[in-house]
Parts: C-alpha cells; structure tokens; sequence
C-alpha cells in the first residue's frame, strides 16, 4: 500500500513541478540540468533509483542548485525490458534532451543501453548493474564506449568482497573449509563465480561445487538436497533475480548450511516481511547498511529517505544519490554539459558520497570507468539480519554486532 | 469504387506520415519506427488467422527465428546487413514450413497449441545455448541501420507500407479468396477442388516471411537482439492483441492496432506502473464493445 | 537410495500441486469450453491477498487462506461476467471467432490483474505464512510439514471434486453440459446457471491452488504468465478438459521435472517435460486420454 502513497505523492511533484515550471520559467535565467533515470519502479531495489536522486535533486536545488542551474529528473519505468529502456533512452537523448542519464541495476538492460550511450553520445551512469562486460567494452572501444560508467562494484569485485569478510567470518571465526557457489544464470554472475572459483581457494575454503540455477526456478528443493549431500560448510550465494522464494525454502527446509554471499533483494528493509522472517540468519555483501556510520554522510541520507519513503534505500539508492551529486559535480568542474566535456569531467570525480570515497579507472585498467575499489575507497560490509535488524558483522572497525543463526543451522566443529 | 477510394485514402496518409520527420521530435518518430515493424508483425498474423483462418499463437517464434538468424551472422561472420535479413527471413521461411507440414494435420486448438509450444522451444534452445546466441542477455550488434531517427523512420515506413500493399493485395486476390473460404469452412472448399492444405501452407509461407523479415530489420533497428523483445510469449501477445484490436480480416487494421498500442503506451507514460493497465482496459473493451476492431467497426459505418 | 526417496517425495508434492493447479483450468474448459488465460492471475490474485490478510491485517494463516480463497471466487465470477459471458452472447461476434475472443479477452484481463497486483503490492515476490511450521522425517528425508499438507490438501481436494461430478446431481449436470449443451437445455437447464456453478466451482479450486502455491514456493506477480503457460501445457498433456488425464499430466509433469533437477541439473528442469508435450502434442494431440 505505500506503494500507491507514493505514487499519489508523485504525480503531486508532477503537478506541482509543472505549476513551478509555468510561472517561474520566465524568471530563471539558465535552463536547468536534466538527469534521466530509467529503472524497473515496480519492484523495490528499481524504485529506489528514481526515489534517490530525487531526494539528491531537491537537495542541491535548495542549496542553490549548480551554479544557479536547477537540477530536473527526468524519470522512465523500463518494466525491467531492454526493449523499453531503449526506447526511454533514445526519448531522454531525442526529445527530452537531458544531459546524462542514470540506468537500470540489470545487467541485462545496461549492456543493450551501453551501444546507445555511444551512439547518441549521451553520458550513462549505472548505479547497480555489476557485469565486468561493461567495463571491459569500455577499455576494449573507449572512443565509442566511453560515454558509460560503472557506478557501482563489478562482480569481479563483488566476488573478491565476499571472499575478504568470509576469511575473516568464515575462517577464522568459524573454521569453515569447504563451500557450494550457488548463483543464478544471467550476465552479472558469469565474472562473478569465476572469481568466486579463484578467491575462495585463495582464503582456504574449498569449492565442491558450482551450481548455476535457472533465474525463473520456482522450487529449489532439489538444489538445496544437492547442496545438503555434499555437505559443505557453506553455501556461497550470487542471487539478485531470486531472493525471496530461495530464501524461503532455505528456512522451511531447515537447510543445516548458512548462507552468505551476494543477495540482492536481501538488502532490503521489507525483505523480512516478504519472506516472513525466514531471512533470519542470512549474510550478505553490501556497500551500505542501516545505522553504519561507514561515511559521514550514510546515515543522515538514510534518515532522509526513510522520512520520505517509508523505507530504507536499497543499495542501488545509496548510489543513484551519490550519482546524482558527483554528475552536478562533473558538470560545475567542466563547465558545460557538452558530453565530452562531461565524460573527461567524471572521469577525473573524486568524490565523498554515502558509500565512500568515488574515483574511476582509467583507461589503462581492463575496468575502465569502474568504482576503484579498495578500502580507502569504496569497499563491502557484511550485514546479518537478526530479529527483523541488518546488523553489520564485518568488517570489525563498524561492526554493530556478533554472527547469530537460528537453531537450525550447524555450524562446522572446531 | 470503394477500393479506389480506399487507396486513395490510404496514399494520402502514407504521404502525410512520410512527411513527419519535417514537424515532430526524433523521439516520436523513434516511436512510430518501431511501431510500424510491429504493423507488419500483425499484418503477417492476420493473413494467416483472418484468412486462412488459423489462430497462430507463436508470431514470436517466426519473428524471433528471422531476428536472431539475422543477428548472429552479423555478430559472428560479420555478413552486411542486407545479406543477414534476407537470411533470416528465408530462415523464417524454412522454419515456418517445418512446423506448420505437420502442425496443419491438427484442427482447432491443437495448431494454435503447437505454435505456441514451439515458441517455448524455441526460447529454452536460445537460453540453453546461450554461449553462443548470448542467453537471456542477447546479443548487440556491431552495425546497425542508421543513427538518424529519420532515415530509420523512412525506412520503417517505406518497409510498412509495402509489405502492407502486397499483403492486402494477396488478400483481395483469388488466392485471398480461396483462403478464406478454407478459413470458413474447410469440408466445402475442399470440396469445391481446391487444395486446402497447399493454400494455407503458402499463406503460412508468405506470413513467416514478413515475419521473419521484420524480425531482422527490427534487430538492425535497435541494434540489439534479445529473448525479450523478439521471442518472448509477450511480444506474440502483443501482436495478437494488435490484430485483433485493429480488425480481423482486413490486413491494415492491424497495422493500425499495433501502432495505437505503442503510442497509447507512450502517452500514458506519465502514469508509470499504470500505463500498462490502462492500455489493456481499452483494449479489452474495444474487444468487448467494438468486436470488428478499429477499422471493422469504420469500415461498417461507412457502408449503412 | 537417499536420492531416491527425495526425487518420491518432492516429485509427489510437486506434482500434487501441478494437479490442483491444472484441475480448474481443464473443468472450465471441460464444461464451457473456456480456455481461461487469466488462470495464472487469479492464483496469484488469492496467493497476494493471503499474504497481506495473513500479515498485514492480522488475520493469522487460516484467516489469510479463506481470505485467498474468498478473493480468487470473487476474481472467478468477475471474470465470467465481465469478459467471458459478454464475449458469448454478443451477436456481433461471428461463433468461429468466439475461441479466439475469449482467448485474447481473458488474456487482456489477466495482464490488468497482473498489473494491478504490482501496482499495490510491488512484483516481489511473496511467501504465504505456512499453515503449519517445522519438518519432518521421512524415510530419511527432512521433509517440511507444508509441503505434506501441500500434497494432502490437494489430493484431498481433488477426491472431493472426483465425488461431487460422479455422485452429486449437480455434478451430473456438469458432467452432461460438458458432452451435449444443447441437449441440457432442452431438458429444462439453465446453461447460464450452470456456468455460473462451474465459474464458483472454478474460483474455489485455483483459489486453494494459489494459496498453496504461496505458501509452499512464494508467487509474484511476475509468473503470472509463467503460471498460466504451466496449467496450459499440464492440461493439453493430460487431455483438453479431461480431468483425471490432467492429474495424470500433472504426475508426468512434475516427476519428470523432478527427476531432470535431481539427476541432470536443476537449470533445464524444464526442458524434457517441454520435449514430451511437442512429441504429444504430434502423435496424439488430443493429449493422452482426451477425447477429439
């Protein structure tokens, strides 16, 4: 229902935008800076993109905007098809004429988007698609790619994430030795579980199997028997697609195995609800969390947008801010809106957001125009939930809490 | 008489729409590209169900066979555009006959249920291979027809308009005529010595070939293909949809369809998740209300 | 041998739920000759409607799943009265086209029903509060108590609907629309009243069906289409509008997919089940015990 809420407060700001744009238009002197924003609003991770950068829009605009130029979002449902996002891209390039555009947290839908940002040159930024591929066309055309940035982790990168708080969690605290990857077929998870199949030998855990599931499977009760036979210490998730149904039958199973990894719909605050409680005990990677002072600017942009929506962001909402802001930035630093000008502006950001601090590859890098990645930069949490919370457990310096699970679950002997 | 005046009605349009580009933005003619690919995808099923009497549940699978025909030998062997499509439409072609010889043994439902199962073939072989075909992530193409939005709209128009004379002329024709009295009653055209059978394959020929390509230009249109746009159940609903809204039996009618359910959807766009809806609510009672369709239903008032 | 009892036991949930899915859709077919395409959005209709009356409103499991069902009869008569009737009895639509009216109709009224579900409650997915929690042992399995109430309630069901068509008047009623209409109005029927039994027999079945559904796997809007394509390709296996070669479909149906995600890999689950329908669907088209 706070769905509808929502949307009724939308088309409020429609009308009331149109009703400011009416009578202030003589009066402002510059036209204002558009930002598209094309995401899948039905579902929640997609809502908080449009959510998000309207909540950075109003911000800079009420400290004056960008050099006295407002910033306006322009914004286009995708319905999660490629087909549709490229259609609202070329409106956004061809009649709309924003300045860049925020897309989309599939894979899928960024990889068709890439060709068009070149050719229409219009400069796009994803905040939560994270397939290598689009880095690495990119480096591998960069006159014709370079108008696309990776704002957000590359599997690869989010692999290696994973691997580094599980050394400390997995290992060392629970002498975990052996895992099963579960991921789900689709474009970002191929980088990932190869770098899942490197790294996790590389901290001690290893790989039994490698399990590559259908992302419209229903039932997983015969993965998860699979998993329970070989009896690993633990399963390795690469999920984004599934979430709830997976996470479910995990917990009315009773599968004596933890999960942790790479759950996208579990950074979510309703994902409790949805699943009825059955995430507790669930570990995921993130970028952000509830009451984590990773930044100084995470939680007061987290209370901004819970009193505002209702909800906590989803990862690609920390992002999409951060976006929004380093682009207002981009153009300050370049002077214009001419999209090469731009594209060599955001690639020299340097940028403090909610998630850390934002830089970009170069064009040496095989990940040219992704989020460097380091903890000087930007870099994972793990988060748990427990009792209906997201409680951080790692990394140490921001932990707000020690690893529970449910009595379910057995543990690997010391 | 009537036929006169129809064209020439129909001249003047074609005339006023190819004169778009000199008024209206990019983006409305990007929208009307695609929406007249989409016209000749439900002209293409309207000949098969309106004439020939044949509910076609997979115009996804003759599009989808046509478009990633044409997309994997751009990206593989790099063949020039021109060559790709007239592939991928011949590829329709062979594809088409392959499923409709024996599909067109079955009656009733059971052709309408092979057509639709050999879309979910179809996408699970694309998905299964998806080394290859790139899986539910398609492929892009490295060329693509043009980046100027009026060139592409003229071409689309161009492609529309006369894959709309040939079909609407195959139609009207003897062979048209015979079709649909196959369509209507099988037994008696049979028994009036016609080759039921030989005519509905050839109409199940000429379908998948505007189909198929469509299918390969709408690919080299977007420069992308994928499961989504070109093979998904939902694309083939679409096109029915389209059909059926437009008009059975009279060929343009689905044009027209087609291009209402693409702009509708744009226009209603500011309604956001709603839009979608809507767009079904009118459709549906357009179907309920206004069975012959849009230009059914202007066709009957003219003639009282 | 473990393996063995898994594929048994999850195979016979699975399936039981296929059947009690594909049941409903193949009656109204049986009966009305309806080929109602907007199945899968009124079992999702009740799974969501469960979901927020189990949760949201309080209402605990049971209440949530009267409250499933309660919504899917109401969908049920809706769909009948809005879309399918209409389609029947307009003279303006020719009686050859009336198939294809009622196809691209009810498709249309599931797509608004998709829509409308993701509009107020999002496309994420959603879990149904399980009527009963925990697991059980069985023959080595841990198997969860509400996939054996899945199968039960199911089974259960179905018996209950095998008695009202052979021992019920009302049943033989149904069962004589379903071979000669003509014939049954001539002997003083109502067919429209029959219909209208059939539509809340209908709506009861894929109510229960859905609310399973969600309780057991989870529903979102999304397999809307998903749902409706399985109870189609389940009823064209068993036999169009057969409705103990539907629950045999459904057997065939849910083992063979089971044993493909156990044995081969859960990633083409569906692909031998796909393979058997096109080489059915070529041999024998009226399905295994249909009739032409």
């Amino acid at each position: 229902m706070r769905h509808r809420g929502e949307t009724m407060r939308l088309s409020g700001s429609w009308i009331a935008a149109l009703g400011l744009a009416l009578v202030t238009q003589p009066v402002l002197a510059a036209d204002p800076i558009k930002i598209g924003v094309i995401a899948e609003v039905s579902s929640i991770s997609g809502a908080a993109i449009p959510n998000a950068a309207k909540l950075a829009a109003d911000e800079i605009n009420a400290a004056g905007g960008v050099g006295g130029r407002m910033i306006e979002i322009v914004e286009y449902d995708d319905h999660n098809s490629a087909a549709d996002a490229v259609r609202a891209f070329q409106r956004a390039a061809n009649q709309d004429h924003v300045h860049a555009v925020i897309a989309s947290y599939v894979s899928e839908v960024v990889l068709a988007l890439q060709p068009w940002s070149g050719r229409l040159k219009l400069p796009m930024i994803t905040p939560g698609a994270a397939s290598d591929v689009i880095s690495h066309r990119i480096h591998d055309d960069y006159a014709n790619q370079k108008y696309t940035f990776h704002g957000y982790l590359a599997s690869t990168f989010l692999s290696d994430s994973v691997c580094d708080g599980l050394k400390v969690v997995g290992v060392e605290q629970l002498h975990m030795k052996t895992a099963v990857v579960m991921s789900e077929d689709a474009a970002w998870t191929i980088p990932l579980d190869a770098e899942y199949l490197k790294c996790l030998p590389k901290i001690g855990i290893k790989v039994i199997d490698h399990i590559r599931l259908s992302p419209d499977t229903t039932d997983f009760t015969p993965i998860f028997n699979k998993i329970e036979a070989q009896k690993p210490d633990v399963i390795v998730t690469g999920i984004s697609h599934v979430g709830v149904q997976p996470t479910v039958q995990w917990h009315d199973q009773q599968v004596p195995i933890p999960m942790i990894g790479i759950s996208s719909q579990a950074t979510s605050s309703t994902f409790y609800k949805d699943t009825n409680g059955a995430t507790e005990g669930v570990i995921y990677q993130t970028i952000s969390a509830p009451n984590v002072a990773l930044t100084p600017k995470m939680i007061p942009f987290t209370d901004a947008y819970v009193k505002r929506f209702g909800i906590t962001p989803a990862y690609c909402g920390y992002t999409t801010y951060d976006e929004v802001y380093y682009i207002a930035d981009a153009i300050k630093r370049a002077g214009s809106t001419d999209p090469d000008k731009l594209v060599d502006a955001l690639e020299k950001t340097s940028w403090n957001g909610t998630i850390g601090k934002i830089e970009f590859y170069g064009r040496d890098s095989e990940f040219t125009h992704a989020m460097k990645v380091s903890p000087e930069y930007v870099s994972g949490l793990l988060v748990q939930w427990q009792g209906g919370k997201q409680m951080t457990v790692w990394p140490a310096e921001v932990a707000n809490a020690k690893m529970v699970f449910p009595s379910f679950i057995k543990l690997p002997a010391n | 008489m009537s036929n006169i005046r129809t064209f020439g009605v129909i001249f003047v349009v074609v005339a006023l729409l190819a004169m778009l580009p000199f008024g209206v933005s990019g983006y409305v003619l990007g929208l009307l590209t695609l929406a007249y690919y989409f016209g000749v995808f439900a002209m293409s099923w309207d000949l098969l169900f309106g004439f020939a009497g044949e509910v076609n549940f997979g115009p996804s699978f003759l599009i989808g066979v046509g478009a990633y025909t044409a997309g994997l030998l751009n990206h593989y062997p790099h063949w020039p555009i021109w060559a790709c499509v007239i592939t991928g439409a011949a590829a329709s072609v062979a594809a088409g006959l392959l499923l409709a010889i024996p599909a067109l043994r079955l009656r009733g439902p059971y052709f309408g249920l092979v057509t639709l199962v050999a879309v979910l073939v179809l996408q699970n072989i694309i998905v299964l291979f998806a080394g290859v075909t790139g899986g539910e992530i398609g492929l892009d193409l490295p060329d693509v027809l043009s980046i100027d939005d009026a060139h592409n709209y003229w071409i689309a128009l161009a492609f529309m308009s006369i894959s709309g004379a040939l079909l609407f002329g195959l139609s009207r024709s003897a062979v048209g005529l015979i079709l649909q009295a196959s369509g209507q009653d099988a037994v008696q055209a049979g028994a009036l010595g016609f080759n039921v059978t030989k005519h509905k394959l050839a109409a199940f020929c000429v379908s998948a070939l505007f189909s198929g390509l469509a299918g390969a230009m709408l690919v080299f249109y977007e420069g992308t293909v994928s499961v989504g746009t070109v093979v998904d159940i939902g694309v083939g609903v679409q096109v029915i949809i389209a059909a059926v809204l437009g008009g059975r039996r009279t060929i343009l009618g689905a044009a027209l369809g087609a291009i209402f359910l693409i702009v509708a959807g744009e226009i209603l766009r500011p309604l956001g998740q709603l839009s979608t809806f809507v767009v079904s609510a009118v459709a549906l009672i357009v179907i309920l209300f206004f069975p012959g369709g849009f230009l059914g239903t202007i066709l009957r008032t003219g003639e009282r | 041998m473990m393996k063995f009892f898994q594929i048994l036991i999850d195979g016979f949930a699975i399936s039981s739920l296929y059947g009690i899915g594909a049941i409903g859709f193949t009656l109204i077919f049986g009966v009305s000759g309806v080929l109602n395409l907007s199945h899968g959005a009124i079992m999702v209709t009740a799974a969501v409607a469960a979901w927020a009356v189990a949760g949201d409103l309080g209402g605990g499991p049971y209440g949530g799943a009267a409250a499933g069902v309660l919504a899917s009869v109401v969908m049920s008569f809706a769909t009948y009265l809005l879309v399918v009737r209409p389609i029947q009895t307009s003279r303006r639509i020719a009686r050859e086209e009336k198939e294809i009216f009622v196809l691209t109709g009810t498709l249309l009224w599931g797509i608004m029903l998709q829509e409308a579900i993701a509009y107020f409650f999002t496309s994420n997915p959603k879990t149904v509060r399980p009527l009963v929690a925990g697991v059980i042992n069985i023959m080595g399995v841990r198997t969860p108590r509400q996939e054996i109430v899945t199968a039960l309630v199911s089974l259960v069901v179905i018996g209950l609907l095998w008695l009202l068509i052979n021992r019920t008047r009302i049943g033989k009623t149904l069962l004589a629309a379903s071979i000669n209409p003509r014939g049954l109005t001539l002997l003083g029927f109502e067919l429209s009243t029959i219909y209208l039994y059939v539509w809340g027999l209908y709506g009861v079945l894929a109510g229960i069906a859905g609310v399973l559904l969600g309780a057991f796997l989870g529903v979102s809007s999304d397999n809307v289409g998903q749902l409706t394509a399985s109870a189609f390709s389940i009823v064209v296996l068993g036999g169009l509008g057969s409705v103990s070669g539907s629950l045999i479909g459904a057997f065939v149906v849910g083992y063979l997919e089971t044993i493909t995600a156990y044995l081969i890999s859960p990633s083409i689950r569906t692909i031998p089940a796909l393979l058997l329908l096109v080489i059915v669907v070529y041999l024998r088209p009226q399905g295994l015990l249909g009739r032409r």
